[in-house]
Order: C-alpha cells, then sequence, then structure tokens
C-alpha cells in the first residue's frame, strides 16, 4: 500500500504486508483516522495512490473497493431500530447481486459471524440496546463478513473494560493471522505493543518511525511525539507497558 | 358478518361478493397461521423477515380492502349495506361508467375516486416520510422538511389571490391549484436543495435549509392569503387537505404516480438500510451516498408534491406512520416501507371518512382527522415501546 501527499497527511509512504496486525500510535489530531478514512474511501485523497492486493482502489467504484476494504467505525452513533443481525448484514451488501433480499450463504456467513464472536444470542436485539462491548463486537462482525483484505479498526477499545479490551484485540489478532491485514488506530500504547506485529507512530499527519513495537516504543519517543514523560519498561514476560508521568509544559 | 355471507350466495351460488370475501377470509387464515407460528429460535434470518414480510402485505391487502369496502359503502348521504356498494361498483365498473342507476352514478363518480386518492396520498406521504427520515438521518423530519408544503401553498394561494389562469387549459380551476402548488413545491425544494447542498449537504444543513425555505415562502404566503381574502374558501379546504375536489378527472393524476414512486422508491430498501449505519459506513460499504441522497430526496420531494397538489397539505401521517412501523418492526426498511403504505393508506382511507361524515353536511379537513385518529394510538404505542426506542 502506498499513498502520498494529503493536507492533513504529507509524505506517507508504507507497504504492509499480508497476515499482519499494525497499530496506529500518535496523539489526538495527528491523521490516524484521516489515513484510515482514506484507505476506506470515505475521504478522497488529493494527491497519490492507495493499493490493496495489488490494484489501485482510488480509481475503483465504491463498490468494488468495499470488497477489498471493510472498516469499524470508532462511533456508531444511532442505528434507528436496526438489529444485531441487520446490522452484520449489511456488511454482505457489496456482495449480494439481487435487489431486495440476500442470499442464503450471505446468512450463514453472518450466522457464523456472530457465533465466532459471542453475540449469536443477542442477533435480533437492536443496536442501540446492546452494551458498548457488544456493540463493538457486532460492527468487528459487520466488517469481518465483509471479508475484506485489509481491516481498518478506529479506536476499537476506547469504552471498553479491560476484559474486553483484550478480547477485541484477540479477535483482531486471530483476524490478522486468517489472511487478512488488520490495521487498528489506538492510544493504548501498551495494549498496541503487547498485540502488534508492527507499530507505526505518527505526529503531525507524517510517519514518525515504523517498526516493531518491542524496538521501536522507548521514552524518548513518547516524549518526542506526546510531549510526555513517561516510564517505558519491561514487565515479567517481556511485555512492553508504558505508564505516562508528568506532561511538559509548553513553556518548558 | 352472517349479514355478508347471506347475501354472499345467490341460488346456491356464490356471487362475485361471496368468492371475494372467500378470497379475504383464505389470506386472513393464512396470516394468522403466519402470525401464530411459535417463535422459533432456529428460524433462519432470512426466512424470519420474508414471513414477516409476507405477513405485511396479506395483512395490508385485506385491511386495505376491508377499509375500502367500508369506506365506499358510508358517505353523508348514508349508509348502504356493503355487499350491495361492491356489487354497485363491480357493474359501474364494468358498464365503463355510463347509462348508472343512482348509486352505482354515486359509488362511482364520487367515491371511488375519492378513495383511490386517499389510499395513494396516505401512503405516498408515509413513504416519503420514511425516505426523508432515513436519508437525513433525524427522526423529527416529515415529507414538508424540505419545504415542498410551503412552496406549494404559498404558489397555491398566489394563484388564486391573482386570479391566475394557466394557457392550453382555459379556465379550468380544477388544475389551477395543482398546477401552482406542483410548481411552487418544486421551486422550494430547489432552492433548499441548493442553499443545503452549497452549505456542504450535511443532514442538519438540510433541515436547517428546509426550515428557513419554509419560513420565507410562508410569509408569501401570509401576504398573499390576506390579499385573497374574499375568496378563502377556494383555498381554506387545500391549505388544511380534503379529497372534496378529486373526481375521476384527477383522481389517476394522484393514483398513478404517487403509488408508482412509492413502489418503485422500495426497490431501494437496501441502500436505506446502510443509512442506518451512519453516512461513513454505507459510503464504505460501496454505496454512492451523495449521489443516492440527491436522487432520493428529488423523488421523495416530486412524492410529497403529487401528494399535496390535489389534495391539500395533510400534516401527520409522514412523520408519525413511518415512527409507528419502525417501533412495530425494528429498522428493516424492507419491512417498514411495505409497512408504511399499509399503514399511511389506511390511516388516510379512515380519516376521509370520519372527515366527511362526522358532521356532515359540513366536511371537515382532512390534515385535522388524520391527527386526532393518530396520536393517540401513537402515544399509546410510545407508552409501550418508548423505553426501548431511539428513533
Amino acid at each position: 500500500m502506498d499513498f502520498e501527499g494529503f493536507h492533513a497527511l504529507t509524505e506517507i509512504d508504507l507497504e504492509l504486508e499480508k497476515g499482519l496486525l499494525v497499530g496506529l500510535i500518535g496523539p489526538n489530531g495527528c491523521g490516524k483516522s484521516t489515513m484510515l478514512k482514506c484507505i476506506s474511501k470515505i475521504h478522497e485523497p488529493t494527491s497519490g495512490e492507495i493499493s490493496v492486493d495489488g490494484t489501485d482502489i482510488s480509481s475503483m467504484k465504491p463498490i468494488e473497493a468495499a470488497r477489498l476494504v471493510a472498516s469499524v467505525p470508532a462511533e456508531s452513533g444511532p442505528t434507528f431500530g436496526l438489529s444485531v443481525m441487520d446490522m452484520v448484514m449489511l456488511g454482505r451488501y457489496p456482495f449480494v447481486d439481487k435487489i431486495w433480499w440476500e442470499n442464503p450463504e450471505d446468512e450463514s456467513m453472518a450466522r457464523k459471524a456472530l457465533q465466532t464472536f459471542g453475540i449469536d444470542h443477542l442477533r435480533r436485539k437492536r443496536v442501540s440496546l446492546l452494551s458498548s462491548g457488544e456493540r463493538q463486537r457486532a460492527m468487528i462482525a459487520k466488517a469481518y463478513v465483509q471479508e475484506p483484505k485489509l481491516m481498518l479498526v478506529d479506536e476499537p477499545t476506547s469504552h471498553l473494560d479491560m476484559k474486553y479490551k483484550l478480547q477485541v484485540m484477540e479477535y483482531l489478532q486471530s483476524m490478522a493471522k486468517a489472511d487478512m491485514t488488520v490495521m487498528v488506530a489506538e492510544h493504548d500504547i501498551s495494549l498496541m505493543a503487547r498485540y502488534c506485529d508492527l507499530c507505526i507512530i505518527m505526529k503531525n499527519g507524517k510517519i514518525v518511525t515504523i517498526g516493531d513495537p518491542k524496538e521501536v516504543i522507548d521514552e524518548d519517543l513518547i516524549r518526542d511525539v506526546y510531549e510526555v514523560d513517561s516510564r517505558v519498561g519491561l514487565d515479567a514476560d517481556g511485555e512492553i507497558y508504558v505508564l505516562p508521568k508528568k506532561y511538559i509544559e509548553e513553556a518548558k | 358478518m352472517k349479514y355478508l355471507y347471506s347475501e354472499g350466495k345467490k341460488d346456491g351460488k356464490p356471487s362475485a361478493f361471496g368468492k371475494f370475501i372467500g378470497l379475504l377470509k383464505k389470506g386472513y387464515r393464512k396470516m394468522k397461521e403466519d402470525m401464530e407460528k411459535p417463535p422459533d429460535n432456529e428460524e433462519g434470518e432470512i426466512a424470519r423477515k420474508k414471513r414477516r414480510f409476507r405477513v405485511i402485505c396479506i395483512f395490508g391487502i385485506i385491511m386495505s380492502l376491508v377499509a375500502f369496502l367500508i369506506s365506499i359503502s358510508i358517505s353523508s348521504g348514508g349508509v348502504i349495506p356493503v355487499s350491495e356498494a361492491f356489487s354497485a361498483m363491480i357493474s359501474a365498473i364494468s358498464k365503463g361508467g355510463h347509462d348508472l342507476n343512482t348509486i352505482e352514478l354515486y359509488i362511482y363518480q364520487s367515491r371511488l375516486p375519492r378513495v383511490l386518492s386517499a389510499i395513494a396520498v396516505g401512503s405516498g406521504l408515509a413513504i416519503a416520510g420514511c425516505m426523508f427520515q432515513a436519508v437525513i438521518r433525524n427522526p423529527l423530519v416529515d415529507p414538508y422538511i424540505t419545504g415542498v408544503s410551503s412552496g406549494a401553498g404559498c404558489f397555491a394561494i398566489a394563484a388564486v389571490a391573482l386570479g391566475v389562469s394557466i394557457p392550453f387549459m382555459g379556465d379550468n380551476v380544477l388544475y389551477m391549484i395543482p398546477v401552482a402548488a406542483i410548481v411552487g413545491g418544486l421551486i422550494a425544494f430547489g432552492i433548499t436543495m441548493t442553499v443545503a447542498e452549497g452549505s456542504g449537504g450535511s443532514a442538519i444543513n438540510y433541515i436547517l435549509a428546509g426550515v428557513i425555505v419554509g419560513f420565507a415562502f410562508a410569509s408569501v404566503q401570509t401576504v398573499f392569503l390576506s390579499l385573497a381574502k374574499d375568496n378563502l374558501t377556494d383555498t381554506m379546504w387545500w391549505l388544511y387537505g380534503s379529497f372534496a375536489n378529486i373526481t375521476w378527472e384527477n383522481a389517476w393524476l394522484v393514483f398513478i404516480p404517487a403509488m408508482g414512486i412509492s413502489f418503485i422508491a422500495m426497490l431501494w430498501a437496501r441502500e436505506f438500510n446502510l443509512f442506518m449505519a451512519g453516512e461513513e459506513q454505507a459510503k464504505q460499504l460501496g454505496l454512492n451516498v451523495r449521489r443516492f441522497k440527491m436522487t432520493m430526496m428529488v423523488v421523495a420531494s416530486v412524492l410529497t408534491a403529487v401528494c399535496v397538489a390535489f389534495c391539500g397539505i395533510i400534516g401527520f401521517v409522514g412523520l408519525v406512520i413511518p415512527h409507528a412501523c419502525r417501533m412495530a418492526l425494528g429498522g428493516d426498511h424492507r419491512l417498514i416501507m411495505p409497512a408504511s403504505v399499509v399503514l399511511g393508506a389506511m390511516l388516510m382511507l379512515f380519516a376521509d371518512l370520519v372527515a366527511r361524515t362526522a358532521l356532515s353536511p359540513i366536511e371537515l379537513p382532512v390534515g385535522a382527522i388524520t391527527a386526532m385518529i393518530g396520536t393517540p394510538i401513537f402515544a399509546y404505542m410510545l407508552m409501550k415501546k418508548g423505553r426501548e426506542y431511539n428513533g
């Protein structure tokens, strides 16, 4: 995947391999979401090229791109009475050629996704009545049935408690292993360092560094990107943790 | 009911009416069977949807036919038996509207066109409301949100006040208000669209643009209303909605476009569902959101303009019927659009029935009746289901 030249994002040039869970880390407003939205064709980049699976998606019809790229939004807003099943079935929209009803295969695929993410018993419930954790899993299931080559996930764990945070990350990891690249924008650096194969650190619309989280994340980087003093260390299992300590005042 | 059946048989053979009632009964049994199926957790989701869709269709056809029969047999002039009204209608239609006796003439000339246009306007407004609510993603939106009604009202009143006549149509008053209304409605919609698109085309800007354009036309309308105070009766019926001026000549002009557009719009039910997940998600899932939104706005506005042109501004239906359907059936437009057609048509039929019989010979504005009948029903639903319903 290559992309370069945005107003919110500039000089971005990167290539990702299949089967990776990629973390996108950076302060608020650094262009993480914008980048995800550009790749999923929600925003049109002013210049540059984005290709997925060897094909340039910027010249593709939206429906063709939707068969390659799926996205899980950060906030899903009101859903007007859609049931969980309805929501997951929306993910099959790019593939259904009929006007009115979906095919039985679409249904069995959606049911399988619901079972995988443990929300099959909720399928007739309205999305608006779900808890944040259940809702997030429904949105991931929706993106999953889209059978994408590249899945973009924007802040999947922002409203979740510890258990669901881990659970969601594990789902994403298992999806990455199943022949799909998963790109996650997230603020919890320790969580990202633990699960991601690769992490991209961004600041002011530019990529600061790319690499294995264990190698790139250190106290200097956090100070540089977030303007925060922190302690970065390894726990007993050899996992990285990041403890923010004090923000650096601008006068300093 | 006994009365109907005894009427239904002549010389041991079922009459046309008897057969008709038989069909209704069969449909009702089928629907009951479908509805009373025990909740089955293993039933496939598409199969379940299709079953519910079938129930809506059968229920819709039966209830509208029943409402239709009641409607043609009751009038300010009195009540005639349903079977008599039915056979009079059939014989009038088979005679092609010529050489009719009194009852036939009455049913054929005054009730039938009225009832047909009530069905069309009821379902048209409900579908238009449903489309606008989905596309703008706001539950408080109704078909008049883009200023169609105010523009139509303004031009209609202006035409009466200024005594405009339409070229090529002579001085045919029957068409003057409708043509002015359609033109005005579409002009107002055009202005709303221009302002909203000029400001970025977001949903909330559509609402704001529609509201201000509505205000502008409403104020101009007030000016014309004070100019035309001598022939207010010509315009009052229109401003509050009425089917009194419907004859065969114009009933088709309402019925065919309104029903046609309503059914065609349903083909995009799945695309409307995409909007429920949010505009960005719809875009990401492969819908050309901007084009779809514009097209559906135009379609829904034309539909509204057609409904408003001949029968005036009838409120409530377009706002509340889609909500009632969503409360009962969830968010899938493949179910709520057909259900809106059915409920909209039925509410309008009953409202028209009440409007022309309640205080006869005075005819009440139907727009007032729709709200009077609908509000208590809707309030009841809201109290029952409101807790789990959020738009």
